[in-house]
């Protein structure tokens, strides 16, 4: 008996031993945050961003150039795609642990800007941290809510029509600068009638088309703190777009849905989809034709309603490295080898100093710039239109109502009357 | 800490010396039980019971999660109840537990009744059968399923054999949700062996006093196996309608996480995380986590209560 009571005391003894080092333990990785800042002086700030493993490794790259210009600056990079990136950043901000410099956009800014989590870099800008000078097309503007410099623009971009050269040619339609609504459906028309394959791969869900085609009409998709436009307006936008869906003039839903990651216009199923024209360097690589950057279409002939949007770079307004932090960004958005490394991967370079610097050689990147040039000469770029909080969140919720219009289980309506009462709780959250 | 150390200081003492000691005793082995289950009881206090109280807490409150909770009584319930979309949820989730749910057990008996009986390479059988189970919750299983009920994958090109043009499922939302009913009735294994371990329980002698009445198989099944086995049957149905009320990762990844086309997958869950995860309504995500305990409860205490009715126990047969 005496024996097996030592044995059981020891026992005791070290299991209360381990859960002490089991806490401990704990407690030490509670304190693994830090303000990262190591013995010798040498600071570490996070930086995290979105996108596919082409921008991962150009990203990476320059980070390392960043650290050979700046030895006591250590950067920790963290990488996702684009929707993880958000759900994480939203519970690592509310947590009050945001990376100290991360890539932000303009449907973003507000949500943000609200819950006090941007810097406001003008306050660095001010103490010579980081230059706001040398932007080109005014895009820095893109950046700013009431007052504050909350992004540091990398690129600029505009919306386009991508579309697949070679079905376009085949079925002798063009797509030509000041073309209207009326004259794009025609096209599709025509190429469905020779080709037999549908001409878009569904336009009408796309959040930032629609807000072109308002634009176009006199109004825009956001004002300041709501929508900037009708149930009747976006039932007309909806019920039109199921029509040529039912037509084929627009493809099958349902075989859309199943290529993703694919897009529609690579895997063949339509002629022309809408996207972002930084995007467009995906297609070549994804699909087996060839395929170029097309007009807008308009309302009346002129108007396409494009702006120059942007990818940025913010900063936690909480982190522990401010000047640290914005003079990674300073580096990132002004520096010459940066430019050449990233080229038009995050939309065309926003600073002159990195703009000179890279001279596309490929077809994509030179495609990608001669549309913009093309669009910056025709005139029609306006001012970027207001993306209140709760942008995000209506986008995800147009995208996904589109679609169930598309697929015939929304009547267009009902579809408008869902997504005004999603957006009201979206605003209010 | 203190107990600790104060533990080695008694003097050890015979149990049935006095009633005092024995007490003593017995308090000082289960001061070592609580001690070897002090992480598991932080663990469990710090990482279950906290955030559960938490989140019944903000059921009550709107919780954006950089802005502190605000009370709002019982809004979060009535928004919800309003809601299209979490009526779509619970229609769906619905849809699911039912179809799902039964056609996994029946899966699950028929192979076991054909594994229970001795053959050659019965332990190959089982542990084919039974893999699905190890790897089903992984999310490559997701993609692997997402590729197969495509359109022009292996099902949509088996199927046009057949004469049947529906194209792939998951594009269709019409289809969606039975590409994930096929995924959880793949993934019958885990009930499978329970079932083994109920039949290998029936007595043999059963079955001869049956023969010789001359029962046939399916009498026997009917009148024999099924009653004997009915409280594992009974365990199983309890397990997998509550496995079914809380499917989640499938559907998420199936969906290529949007839970569509259409809403057709948005499953409870999916929905729960939706609104929690993406539109920071941590207040009505926990009004709907608890929705979704309550309703659970209700279906369990109901199944509890049919039990009497169709499980056979052995104790009362006595």
């Amino acid at each position: 008996m005496g024996t097996s009571r030592n044995v059981e005391r020891r026992t005791i003894l070290k299991a209360a031993g381990a859960t002490a080092a089991t806490l401990g333990l704990a407690a030490t990785t509670g304190c693994g945050g830090g303000d990262g800042t190591s013995a010798d002086g040498t600071v570490t700030i996070r930086y995290a961003w979105w996108g596919g493993e082409p921008r991962t490794i150009a990203i990476k790259k320059t980070i390392a150039l960043f650290e050979k210009k700046y030895p006591k600056i250590k950067i920790k990079p963290e990488f996702t795609d684009y929707e993880a990136f958000w759900e994480k950043f939203q519970t690592q901000a509310s947590g009050g642990n945001p990376p100290d410099v991360f890539q932000n956009a303009v449907g973003f800014l507000r949500k943000y800007d609200k819950r006090g989590v941007l810097m406001d870099l003008k306050t660095q800008a001010d103490a010579g941290n980081l230059s706001l000078e040398n932007f080109r097309n005014g895009v820095l503007a893109n950046g700013q809510v009431d007052g504050k410099q909350i992004g540091i623009p990398v690129g600029a971009n505009t919306m386009s029509l991508v579309i697949d050269l070679k079905a376009f040619e085949k079925a002798g339609v063009e797509a030509k600068f000041g073309w209207t609504w009326d004259e794009y459906f025609d096209a599709l028309q025509t190429i469905q009638d020779k080709l037999k394959i549908a001409g878009d791969t569904g336009y009408f869900s796309i959040m930032y088309l629609y807000d072109l085609y308002l634009r176009q009409n006199g109004k825009a998709f956001f004002t300041d703190s709501d929508l900037g436009f009708t149930e009747d307006d976006v039932t007309q936008w909806w019920a039109d777009g199921y029509k040529r869906v039912k037509s084929g003039l627009v493809a099958d839903p349902k075989k859309i849905e199943q290529v993703k990651p694919k897009s529609g216009l690579s895997a063949g199923l339509a002629a022309s989809e809408f996207t972002w024209d930084n995007f467009s360097i995906r297609y070549q690589g994804e699909g087996e034709s060839d395929y170029g950057l097309a007009p807008i279409p308009t309302t009346d002939g002129k108007d396409t309603g494009q702006y120059l949007g942007s990818l940025m770079l913010s900063a936690f307004s909480g982190t522990k490295h401010p000047k640290e932090a914005a003079q990674f960004i300073d580096f990132m958005v002004h520096d010459p080898e940066v430019g050449k490394i990233m080229g038009y991967d995050r939309g065309i370079l926003a600073t002159t100093e990195q703009y000179d610097a890279f001279k596309p050689t490929d077809p994509n990147n030179k495609g990608v710039s001669a549309y913009e040039d093309e669009v910056a000469k025709a005139g029609v770029l306006g001012k970027i239109t207001p993306h209140p909080s709760g942008a995000d969140v209506i986008e995800a919720a147009f995208l996904r109502i589109g679609g169930e219009v598309a697929q015939g289980k929304t009547k267009p309506a009902d579809a408008a009357k869902a997504l005004f009462s999603e957006a009201k709780a979206a605003f209010a959250g | 800490m203190t107990l600790v150390k104060e533990a080695p200081a008694r003097p050890a003492k015979k149990r049935s010396a006095a009633p005092a000691a024995g007490r003593r005793g017995r308090r000082r082995e289960n001061l070592a039980g609580y001690l070897f289950m002090s992480p598991w009881i932080a663990g469990f206090l710090l990482l279950t019971a906290g955030p559960m109280i938490a989140s019944l807490y903000y059921a009550f409150t709107s919780y954006n999660l950089f802005t502190p909770p605000r009370w709002v009584g019982l809004d979060n319930f009535t928004t919800m109840f309003q809601d299209p979309r979490w009526q779509k949820s619970v229609e769906v989730t619905l849809k699911y537990v039912v179809v799902a749910t039964p056609l996994k057990l029946l899966l699950a008996l028929g192979v076991a009744l054909l594994l229970a009986q001795k053959r050659r390479g019965q332990a190959l059988y089982r542990a084919a059968f039974y893999m699905p189970s190890l790897i089903g919750a992984s999310v490559s299983v997701g993609f692997v399923w997402r590729a197969l009920f495509s359109d022009d994958a292996v099902v949509d090109r088996t199927q046009k054999i057949f004469g049947l043009d529906v194209g792939g499922w998951i594009g269709n939302p019409d289809y969606v949700l039975y590409s994930l009913v096929a995924l959880s009735i793949w993934q019958f294994g885990a009930p499978m062996v329970i079932f083994l371990a109920g039949l290998k329980q029936v007595p043999q002698e059963l079955y001869e006093a049956a023969e010789m009445d001359g029962a046939g198989p399916l009498r026997r099944f009917w009148n024999i196996t099924l009653p004997m086995i009915s409280p594992v049957l009974f365990f199983n149905v309890l397990l997998e309608s509550i496995h079914a009320f809380q499917v989640f990762g499938s559907a998420y990844v199936v969906s290529d996480t949007r839970c569509g086309p259409a809403d057709a997958t948005l499953v409870y869950t999916c929905y729960l995380y939706q609104k929690g995860f993406k539109e920071a309504q941590m207040g009505f995500a926990s009004a709907m986590a608890w929705t979704l305990v309550v309703a659970v409860a209700l279906v369990t205490a109901v199944l509890f209560w049919s039990q009497k009715k169709w499980v056979h126990y052995e104790e009362a047969a006595k």
